[in-house]
């Protein structure tokens, strides 16, 4: 068991004071930056904008959170803070430490614990998509009683958020038993009380590496039985902040800190059954056509050579008869590249028992689940791409029943 | 000529039987030394073996890539084993040579001080071998899946050079700790490891054309890569 976390051992004195000059608030919206300079202070004004709104009537503050190593962030937000109106308040705190977006958010829910806000609103400071309306889409239904946890849905084109709709999203749904579209929306509405808890029972250590957090915050909603909705905020539009990383670390940080949280939720995901939609309100997303190029031949070409070079590797992640499926893949080529949902499901599953049972280093392991992932995108962009994008959701669909057909073969090995 | 005979084999018998009770002793001490060290090797090696797996040995060495470096090189037994015989080896190799010693023959006197002398820069040469062999594991590993990621063609190429180039350097530190032929070493390892950067230099800027160009493509084509119109998350 771990020590539950205070709002003090986050936040210094100085800190706590900035943070209690809010006063009490009944909407506390949490700017978490990890020098993001560039973009705070568009993502401040839209939050300052959503409060003044719809929702002037109620008491609420804006705290802005960084948790990286630019001071550039903090003074972005107090330049603009000198030429505006008082209300609704922002204060600014740094959070010392590694330099980590988990912490940051971290930071946030500090400060939601000491204010005690009966709805609160996470933000990366990077949704530069964020708009006014958005914000309070995010917080109303907190505060009509509707949901305890609100997160986003986006418009977007089968080129969006890939890892987020063939992998993280799917395996949630399979596991967890909840569909959530976005586990990593760059923002989410909470209830006071479910952030405090959430601060009690943040772990230290592994589940705050990468994008943790982030997902820990989604799985716990549903583990505890949160009421969770999803709110229609247009298309995403986040910026990274100075370095954005390559595709090897974002699978290491988002797909790390999910097979990491399987050992945690074990006893929740063995026993559920099939999955359901979360609620949504207001209007559906749409998916776009596709308006960009997209290079089908270079993923192609990643998984060849992976299934060439790595396979040393695979071999020691995948099953005998889940690599033997792989191999005719390598033949085909960008034209005519499948990578079928159930053999995506199988891999991915492999590599969760192989991290599971640590039989590499972890970090190596996740690295090469890239070549992979290139493969079961180009194969799920060429099927995309040779239909309209109204049958996108059902293909979608396909690869989430995939993973829930896998669940079963996936629980008898977690050991 | 009767007495005289039988007092020539009398004596004879009595010398070897003299001879006999000298040397009885220190061979029947040989014998329950080897068959002691048997029994304390036997005992420790299980010992050994127990307390490995109690410490998840061999589910971390499979981590560190190492049951696989033992898998490839014919080994098939996992690392708590391997370590288990080892023990038993070393220990009944000690058995051996105090046994030699109780023999107290000329040509054996401090033969096993000697060894035993020997034995701590012997243990610390195969630590540091076994040390660079499990870097060497971990780099060349970690290297193969950062160049297959950037699609470099040649990556298990370059894998394989880190690989040995690592386990040269762990080569000759441990020859250095057994005083084998320091200046030689030194001299050879100095030799090697330049001339192998000056042979990489050669073959990447003269023969190496079409390496430079996969390295540049690779290069080239992360920049277009970056040009899709992709985001994963």
């Amino acid at each position: 068991m771990t020590e539950p976390i205070e709002a003090g051992h986050l936040l210094r004195d100085d800190d706590l004071r900035v943070v209690d000059g809010l006063g009490p608030v009944e909407i506390l919206v949490g700017v978490c930056g990890l020098n993001q300079a560039r973009t705070v202070v568009q993502v401040v004004e839209a939050a300052a904008g959503g409060l003044a709104g719809p929702l002037a009537d109620r008491k609420a503050g804006i705290v802005v959170v960084e948790a990286g190593f630019a001071h550039e962030t903090l003074d972005a937000v107090g330049g603009w803070l000198a030429g505006r109106a008082p209300r609704p308040p922002v204060c600014c705190i740094r959070i010392a430490g590694p330099p980590g977006r988990s912490r940051a958010i971290l930071g946030a829910l500090a400060v939601v614990q000491r204010l005690d806000p009966a709805a609160c609103a996470l933000v990366d400071a990077g949704l530069v998509s964020l708009t006014s309306a958005g914000l309070g889409r995010l917080v109303q239904p907190v505060l009509d009683g509707q949901a305890d946890c609100v997160g986003p849905a986006y418009t977007h084109a089968a080129s969006e958020g890939t890892l987020t709709t063939n992998l993280l999203a799917p395996m949630c749904g399979a596991l967890y038993g909840r569909r959530i579209q976005q586990l990593l929306g760059g923002c989410a509405g909470l209830s006071g009380r479910v952030a405090t808890r959430l601060l009690g029972t943040a772990a230290g250590g592994s589940d705050l590496t990468g994008h943790g957090l982030e997902i820990r915050l989604a799985l716990d909603a549903i583990v505890s039985g949160s009421r969770i909705v999803e709110v229609h905020l247009g298309r995403k539009t986040l910026d990274p902040g100075l370095a954005p990383p390559d595709l090897a670390t974002t699978i290491a940080h988002t797909v790390g800190p999910f097979f990491r949280l399987m050992d945690r939720y074990r006893a929740f995901w063995s026993e559920g059954g099939a999955s359901a939609p979360v609620p949504l309100i207001g209007d559906p997303p749409a998916i776009l056509p596709e308006t960009g190029e997209i290079h089908l031949d270079r993923m192609v070409r990643a998984f060849k050579l992976g299934l060439k070079d790595l396979l040393p590797v695979w071999e020691q992640a995948l099953r005998d008869e889940t690599l033997a499926l792989l191999y005719p893949l390598g033949l085909l080529s960008a034209d005519e590249f499948v990578f079928p949902a159930a053999h995506w499901a199988r891999t991915a599953f492999d590599f969760a028992v192989a991290d599971h049972e640590q039989r590499l280093p972890r970090d190596h392991l996740l690295r090469a689940l890239t070549p992979l992932y290139l493969g079961r995108v180009a194969a799920f962009l060429r099927e995309a791409q040779a239909g309209t994008p109204a049958r996108i959701p059902a293909i979608l669909a396909d690869v989430g029943m995939a993973f829930e057909a896998e669940k079963a073969g996936l629980a008898a090995r977690w050991r | 000529m009767g007495d005289a005979w039988s007092n020539i084999l009398v004596a004879s018998f009595r010398d070897v039987v003299e001879r006999l009770a000298h040397v009885a002793p220190r061979l029947l001490a040989m014998a329950a030394v080897i068959v002691v060290g048997w029994a304390t090797a036997a005992i420790v090696r299980r010992l050994a073996v127990h307390v490995f797996r109690m410490l998840d040995l061999d589910a971390r060495c499979a981590r560190w890539g190492l049951t696989a470096s033992l898998s490839r090189s014919g080994i098939g037994q996992l690392p708590s084993q391997v370590i288990g015989r080892l023990v038993f080896w070393t220990i009944l190799f000690v058995a051996l040579l105090t046994s030699i010693e109780a023999l107290e023959m000329p040509a054996t006197v401090g033969l096993a001080a000697g060894v035993v002398r020997f034995l701590p820069n012997l243990v610390i040469a195969a630590l540091v071998w076994m040390v660079g062999w499990l870097l060497a594991n971990f780099m060349a590993q970690a290297v193969l899946i950062a160049a297959v990621n950037a699609q470099v063609a040649l990556a298990p190429l370059i894998a394989g050079a880190v690989r040995w180039l690592v386990l040269i350097f762990a080569g000759a530190a441990a020859l250095t700790q057994l005083g084998i032929a320091r200046e030689m070493v030194l001299l050879t390892f100095g030799i090697a490891f330049g001339g192998s950067v000056l042979a990489l230099a050669l073959a990447f800027g003269l023969g190496g054309k079409e390496l430079a160009r996969e390295i540049l493509e690779s290069r080239f084509r992360k920049r277009e890569r970056d040009d899709d119109h992709l985001t994963h998350v």
